[in-house]
């Protein structure tokens, strides 16, 4: 059992990561005491779940998990893709398991077509709009163009009932080699506020609170309303609102948020923009919720030596866990420099790419 | 006691990523220089103290939320401080297209 061969981690920290990381990578990793110290240790559903969805997108991957769930030997086989329908359990959204999904979708050997049944917000994982504004232009940067997420039916929570489809038709070999040195500036703010089994009022509200934040910020805001009647609205009633600040180039900052039962829409909508304007101050190239999936992409790129600005504020508990697992399963360091400018407190993220092709993609 | 002080070091970040035994958030909190009481002068031997705390106390201190680092969304301050800090745009200027306009968008 105790082989070497095995990259080994304690906790469920960056659970949904670490599986990537390995499938990516090829290496079969093992994680030990999840929540062993918990009152109910060992996994939980959504983890399980996640487990499974990963076995259903590959070919030949193993997992074994301990009699109390604490501990899973994972050894990834071949990302084979294609179509499927997951049911997500309700206590995660669906973006929990898109997420994921994102990093392995362009290194597959068929196309995704997956769609996925269950909530489709929350307060802490990606909301629908964070996956199609903020990380599908991330991906789009890195060569994978053809990418979607369709929303066919929303779902709030807690009940859900929404459905959505991701599409990835680019296969390709590996990511485009980064080199993103400038923080680029934000040409416009767009936005979309939501509903479902409310009174549309609640978006128009949302929208009003926002806009009185962004009132001044001096270039274009645009938020659009989409309420979600009958059907297709899940459920549960519950509204939400994405706002996402864009650049020429096409860099996007975002910010997102969802209601509950007697909060003020006004409120919400003036607390996303605030939210998003000070995502803006703390990024430099990508915001804080994208920073993970480009540098993975950067890690797994060509031979050759990719560079993306980050802010001081970027370097957090989050991106130390980030570097210390890749560094663990690929072996591959990120050095950090400081810019040139004297002005600017930014570092350049220097990554070599451990030359990843898609082999999955040969065997096809 | 004043020398203690100036032994602290300037930590490297780019090194201090890579320490294994030195726990995320210490990284942080030495390279932002944050004043950290119990450990002000005992920096060698402390990392490892700090390693075996650690583990444990990660669990037990912190929510398990915390601890998950599966969030997606980053931290926020609270409504009231990004409110005060906002309210005028004028540390993301050199962010924003078309500022270089009348600055009396500001007032």
């Amino acid at each position: 059992m105790s082989t070497p061969r095995f990259a080994t981690f304690q906790g469920c920290r960056n659970f949904r990561l670490l599986i990537v990381l390995a499938t990516l990578s090829g290496k079969p990793i093992r994680v030990e005491k999840i929540r062993s110290d918990d009152l109910n240790p060992g996994l939980r559903d959504h983890e399980v779940s996640f487990l499974r969805l990963m076995e259903a997108m590959t070919n030949g991957s193993s997992i074994e998990i301990s009699y109390t769930g604490t501990t899973v030997i994972y050894r990834p086989g071949i990302i084979t893709g294609g179509s499927y329908t997951h049911q997500c359990p309700p206590g995660k959204p669906v973006g929990y398991y898109v997420e994921p999904m994102l990093y392995l979708a362009p290194f597959s050997k068929k196309k995704f077509s997956v769609i996925f049944r269950g909530v489709t917000a929350s307060h802490q994982d990606a909301g629908l709009e964070a996956i199609k504004w903020g990380l599908m232009p991330i991906m789009e940067k890195f060569g994978v163009r053809e990418c979607a997420l369709h929303t066919l039916k929303r779902g709030s929570p807690p009940l859900g009932g929404g459905e959505v489809h991701l599409v990835v038709d680019s296969l390709i070999a590996q990511p485009i080699t980064m080199h993103a040195l400038e923080s680029p500036q934000i040409s416009s703010i767009r936005g979309v506020a939501y509903s479902t089994r409310v009174s549309p009022s609640m978006v128009n509200r949302m929208i009003d609170g926002a806009r009185k934040v962004l009132k001044n910020v001096g270039c274009e805001v645009d938020i659009t309303a989409d309420v979600w009647r009958g059907d297709n609205s899940g459920k549960s009633p519950g509204w939400g609102i994405t706002l996402v600040a864009e650049s020429k180039k096409g860099w996007r900052y975002f910010s997102e948020g969802i209601g509950d039962a007697g909060d003020v829409p006004e409120d919400i909508g003036a607390l996303i923009a605030y939210e998003l304007l000070e995502e803006i101050s703390k990024s430099a190239v990508v915001g804080r919720s994208q920073l993970a999936l480009a540098i993975v992409f950067m890690v797994i790129g060509k031979e050759d030596i990719g560079r993306l600005r980050i802010t001081k504020s970027q370097i957090d508990e989050k991106f130390i866990w980030l570097l210390r697992y890749i560094k663990q399963i690929f072996g591959t360091e990120v050095f950090l420099k400081p810019v040139d400018d004297a002005d600017s407190d930014d570092l350049i993220a220097t990554i070599k790419g451990v030359g990843f092709t898609n082999t999955n993609k040969k065997i096809a | 006691l004043q020398g203690t002080k100036n032994r602290r070091r300037k930590w490297d970040i780019g090194k201090l990523i890579y320490m294994d035994n030195v726990s995320p958030s210490t990284c942080i909190k030495r390279w932002r220089g944050v004043e950290d009481d119990d450990e002000n002068d005992e920096n060698a031997d402390d990392e490892e103290e700090d390693f075996f705390s650690k583990k444990d106390g990660a669990i037990t201190n912190k929510s398990e939320a915390d601890d998950d680092l599966e969030k997606f969304k980053p931290h926020f301050e609270t409504f009231k401080n990004l409110m005060s800090k906002w309210s005028n745009f004028d540390s993301i200027k050199s962010r924003l297209v078309g500022t270089s306009r009348p600055t009396s968008t500001n007032k």
